[in-house]
């Protein structure tokens, strides 16, 4: 009897365990998650790119020195999208039907993210971006595109509104943005939200990314009498605009520059080229902190072991929190983590990366995973951190 | 007048002197090899980048920089005649047109250039030369200036004179002017026309140079501040693109034009205008607004 | 030389429509991708190609046609819900009216001042995709709805890519015929000399005006082929970089010459990948190491790949 039992038992057995594992995602195996990281790497867009993603390398390798992820260790595949758009979308191609990476994670700039929106949806891929706004990708939502880790150009426009209303106490505000679909996106949020807290924008200004002189829209700005002038320049443009600024004497009028043109607030000091121009001057940060202050160490101090040949960019740590939130969704989602549980589980994340000002969060309807801004004043030598974050509601403006 | 628009004409005529400056170096390229030159741009570029490296690295007292870099540019400009372009024209087969040849190969230059500097991490940030001379502004009426402006305008229009003066009455730039307008009889009178290709292309590199370094402290200092060639060609053909003190008017009115467009019309449009005016001066005034009847190019 | 082409030159032409076929069942999208942008530029080369290399015109609106060819077509689709197949003619035709519409006054002018007007019309046409908002979207860029030919649904790779290998099958055909046809006859002689072209009988203005028009409607066709395999355009497409790509593409090939155009689109256009993968530690080199190739290109080889190769079999 016990041997038929025995033999029974033994033949059952045989049969579960041959059976076919339950068909798995790509880019998982018993030890390992693949995942595709992109960013630029070459071109003129490389600074904005390289160190977010090295950052996010990092946080994968510290996570694996912890032990990974339910057993398994991250395993990165890396590519260069220059930030050109057939690029992006001819890099995510190659990792998910060549390599066959579990998800995709990456993209500094925005309109390469929208050209691969359609192709990771009809292909059931999630996308976390890496620091792109994304504004055009994650508004409206969709289930599988993720972003906005440092916020959206409406969160720029919104807070930066935010700021000089209610802490400049600003009646009549005017913008300058660039002609692009960042300028665009940040100037119109900018106007509605400003004009919604009951100020008037007297001066909407619309410059090339290329522009050589701005003397015409500093002109048109001084002529219609702000006491409020709010900036989203680029780095050179940002310069351009500070010095021709000090160059009229307008310094009364305080100048507010978002962070896309000042990654690094000396280097911005040092090219305007007169502190007197930065005597009314403050810049607003997605950061938590100052880039180099007390917050921000720990982060600077890992980086630096990692790549010690290397001075990051006033971007690095924007690469960190859409790392923190795959590695937290992949602990969320279990050990038999698919493609589809990972995206519920990124849609339950509500947590501070404690290098962002706020928290960052998505739901079934959200997929700008940050929305807040500190300011600090600048002087050209010495910041000091303007009290208050700045929260854009994810509705004003739209 | 307005201090607004007062403003925006000074401020214009200044940025004209700009590209007057660059306009100069691809005039005097196309003078001497029919070609455009695209790396016009980055030459400004490298001008720049070899300026700061000269003030802040070597130590090098503010005027000698210009030296220097006009002969670093120079050298750059008269090599790439020399080894490129020498081999491409000597290639040529007849019956073919060896100008996008050329012209491929003055792209591929600043290719070259650009992606030299990019590769040296100092040049990942924005950078500025500090200027000549830093002091107060200058105030005409409610015009504003600053002493770099002067400079530049100053500039723009002394080595506009010295170009014409070495063309006019110096043996090289006699020499020079011969071989553009007919190299085979150059040679015949025993010009060295090679040599003369060298000189042109080295001088036109050198200008360039200067130009960045004048220009730095002004436009700030990136690897791709090359862009700014595409208005320098504006402004050549609008001064005829044949003719020096056009590029120098030529400049100007771009300058000040799209100052009038921002301020009239909206900021927005200002990049439009080079590109309106390149199409408008072409179709109606090939030869430009500055030269005389439209001359017969040689076929 | 001149004459209808014969049967066997049109032979390599069903190996592609072979391979449009076959290959969207045996590759990953990846490389199908690749290969349905190398076809599309290989159409956008070939029309430059007609207007620089056998008319000798040096045009530089030819990225401006594209863009035309590709918001019509788009827009034909999205907003007024015009198929494919009526809406890429359409959008051809249209680029090519402003392509005949530019190209009399602009044949007035020699040369360089040519070079440069039509680079300043495909600078303002960039500047108007760019800020025309309602109709383009503007700087957002347009997100393309996927066209359906006949009831066969079209977007992704693998099933545009037969319907692509097709057009350009069909499109190098023409191409075949045109060179060899009587107007081909008649842009050659332009390009050796327009005196002696005009002594000879050929209406040069018209000639030449209508070489633009031609061109214009394959960088029109081109368009509509993007609309094909991309789910989003934004004005950044349509820049002076493509332009000095396509340019670079048909030198580096072999201006004048099918093979040419063809090999130099292959070569420059899968350039990038290759560097991606073969230069991994060292990106950042990618662009010098592109433009060293070009002036190698110019230096070793004026008549480009294409003539090199014919040069060495002697064949002329």
């Amino acid at each position: 009897m016990s041997v038929i039992r025995t033999t029974l038992f033994a033949a059952a057995l045989a049969v579960v365990l041959s059976a076919p594992a339950r068909a798995a995602d790509p880019g998982i195996t018993d030890s390992e998650i693949t995942i595709g990281l992109f960013a630029p790497m070459s071109g003129p867009l490389a600074a904005f790119g390289l160190d977010a993603l090295q950052a996010a390398r990092m946080w994968y390798e510290e996570t694996n020195k912890k032990g990974g992820i339910h057993g398994r260790k991250i395993k990165v595949i890396v590519e260069d999208d220059k930030c050109v758009p057939n690029e992006v979308v001819a890099v995510v191609k190659k990792l998910i039907t060549v390599d066959k990476t579990f998800i995709v994670h990456g993209g500094s700039c925005t309109a390469a993210a929208v050209a691969a929106q359609e192709f990771v949806t009809r292909e059931k891929v999630p996308h976390v971006m890496l620091n792109a706004s994304g504004d055009g990708a994650v508004i409206p939502p969709t289930r599988y595109v993720f972003g906005a880790f440092a916020g959206t150009q409406r969160t720029v426009g919104a807070t930066l509104a935010e700021f000089a209303v209610k802490e400049l106490k600003g009646k009549r505000v005017a913008v300058i943005a660039h002609d692009d679909d960042f300028g665009v996106a940040n100037s119109t949020t900018f106007k509605a939200v400003a004009t919604a807290l009951g100020a008037q924008v007297v001066a909407a200004e619309l410059i090339s990314p290329r522009v050589t002189d701005v003397t015409a829209p500093l002109l048109t700005i001084r002529a219609a009498n702000p006491d409020v002038i709010v900036s989203t320049a680029y780095p050179g443009p940002a310069v351009l605009i500070g010095q021709k600024y000090g160059e009229f004497a307008m310094m009364k009028t305080p100048l507010v520059q978002a962070i896309q043109g000042i990654p690094v607030p000396s280097v911005y000091a040092k090219n305007v080229g007169n502190d007197a121009a930065l005597a009314n001057f403050y810049y607003g940060s997605p950061l938590n902190d100052l880039t180099e202050g007390p917050k921000q160490q720990k982060w600077l101090a890992l980086y630096k072991q990692y790549y010690p040949d290397r001075t990051p960019s006033g971007f690095m740590t924007y690469g960190l929190p859409s790392a923190m939130a795959v590695t937290r969704a992949l602990e969320k989602a279990g050990r038999d983590v698919t493609r589809e549980s990972f995206i519920d589980a990124m849609e339950t994340l509500n947590f501070e990366t404690e290098v962002i000002a706020g928290p960052t969060a998505f739901a079934k309807d959200r997929r700008d995973g940050a929305r807040s801004s500190i300011f600090v004043k600048f002087d050209g030598k010495a910041h000091t951190l303007m009290p208050g974050v700045y929260t854009w509601d994810g509705k004003a403006g739209m | 007048m307005s201090p607004l628009l007062l403003q925006g004409v000074a401020s214009g005529i200044v940025t004209g002197c700009v590209y007057a400056l660059i306009a100069l170096s691809l005039v005097i390229v196309y003078k001497s090899s029919d070609v455009i030159n695209f790396a016009g741009g980055e030459m400004v570029m490298l001008g720049g980048y070899l300026g700061m490296f000269a003030l802040l690295w070597l130590g090098l007292p503010y005027l000698l920089i210009f030296p220097f870099g006009a002969l670093m540019i120079f050298i750059v400009g008269a090599l790439f005649d020399r080894v490129v372009l020498t081999r491409v024209v000597g290639r040529a087969i007849p019956g073919q047109s060896i100008l996008v040849a050329m012209i491929i190969g003055t792209v591929g230059l600043s290719y070259v250039l650009k992606g030299a500097v990019r590769v040296i991490p100092y040049t990942e940030e924005v950078r500025r030369l500090p200027p000549f001379s830093s002091g107060a502004p200058i105030f005409v009426g409610p015009v504003v200036l600053q002493h770099q402006d002067i400079a530049i305008v100053v500039a723009a229009v002394a080595i506009m004179a010295a170009l014409w003066a070495f063309f006019s009455f110096t043996l090289v730039g006699k020499a020079l002017r011969a071989t553009s307008q007919n190299p085979r009889a150059a040679a015949l009178v025993g010009i060295p026309v090679r040599a003369m290709s060298m000189t042109a292309w080295g001088l036109a590199a050198a200008l360039a140079g200067v130009a960045g370094i004048l220009l730095a402290p002004k436009l700030l200092i990136t690897p791709d501040m090359g862009v700014i060639v595409i208005l320098a060609l504006a402004a050549a053909i609008i001064g005829g693109f044949v003719s020096l003190p056009g590029c120098v008017a030529g400049g100007i009115v771009l300058g000040v034009v799209q100052n009038l467009i921002g301020l009239y019309v909206s900021s927005r449009a200002i990049s439009l205008a080079p590109f309106l005016v390149i199409m408008i001066v072409l179709l109606l005034r090939p030869q430009g607004l500055f030269a005389g009847k439209a001359a017969a190019k040689k076929v | 030389m001149y004459g209808a082409p014969p049967l066997t030159r049109l032979a390599p032409l069903a190996l592609l429509l072979l391979a449009g076929f076959a290959l969207p069942l045996l590759l990953p999208q990846y490389f199908l991708y690749l290969g349905n942008f190398l076809m599309m530029f290989a159409v956008l080369a070939l029309g430059l190609d007609l207007l620089l290399g056998w008319a000798g015109q040096f045009a530089f609106a030819h990225i401006a046609f594209f863009g035309i060819g590709t918001y019509a077509t788009a827009l034909l689709n999205v907003r007024l819900g015009v198929p494919f197949v009526v809406g890429m003619p359409l959008a051809a035709m249209l680029a090519g009216l402003i392509g005949l519409a530019i190209g009399f006054p602009a044949t007035r002018l020699r040369t360089v001042y040519l070079a440069l007007a039509t680079f300043a019309f495909a600078e303002a046409a960039q500047w108007v995709f760019n800020s025309w908002d309602k109709v383009t979207g503007g700087p957002d860029g347009l997100r393309i709805a996927a066209p359906n030919i006949l009831g066969y649904r079209v977007g992704t790779d693998p099933t545009a890519f037969p319907v692509m290998a097709v057009i350009l099958a069909l499109v190098i055909a023409a191409t075949m015929y045109l060179t060899t046809s009587k107007f081909g006859r008649a842009m050659c002689a332009i390009r050796e000399s327009e005196h002696v072209a005009s002594a000879s009988g050929i209406d040069v203005r018209s000639t030449k005006a209508w070489a633009f028009a031609i061109s214009a409607v394959y960088a029109g066709i081109a368009g509509g082929m993007y609309t094909l395999f991309q789910s989003f355009v934004n004005p950044d497409v349509f820049g002076f970089q493509q332009i000095v790509l396509l340019l670079s593409m048909i030198v580096v090939g072999g201006l004048g010459s099918i093979p040419g155009a063809l090999i130099g689109v292959a070569l420059l256009g899968l350039l990038p990948e290759v560097m991606r993968t073969t230069m991994r530690g060292l990106l950042i080199w990618q662009e010098l190491v592109y433009g060293l190739i070009l002036i190698g290109a110019v230096m070793f080889m004026p008549r480009g790949i294409w003539g090199f190769i014919a040069g060495r079999r002697g064949s002329r």
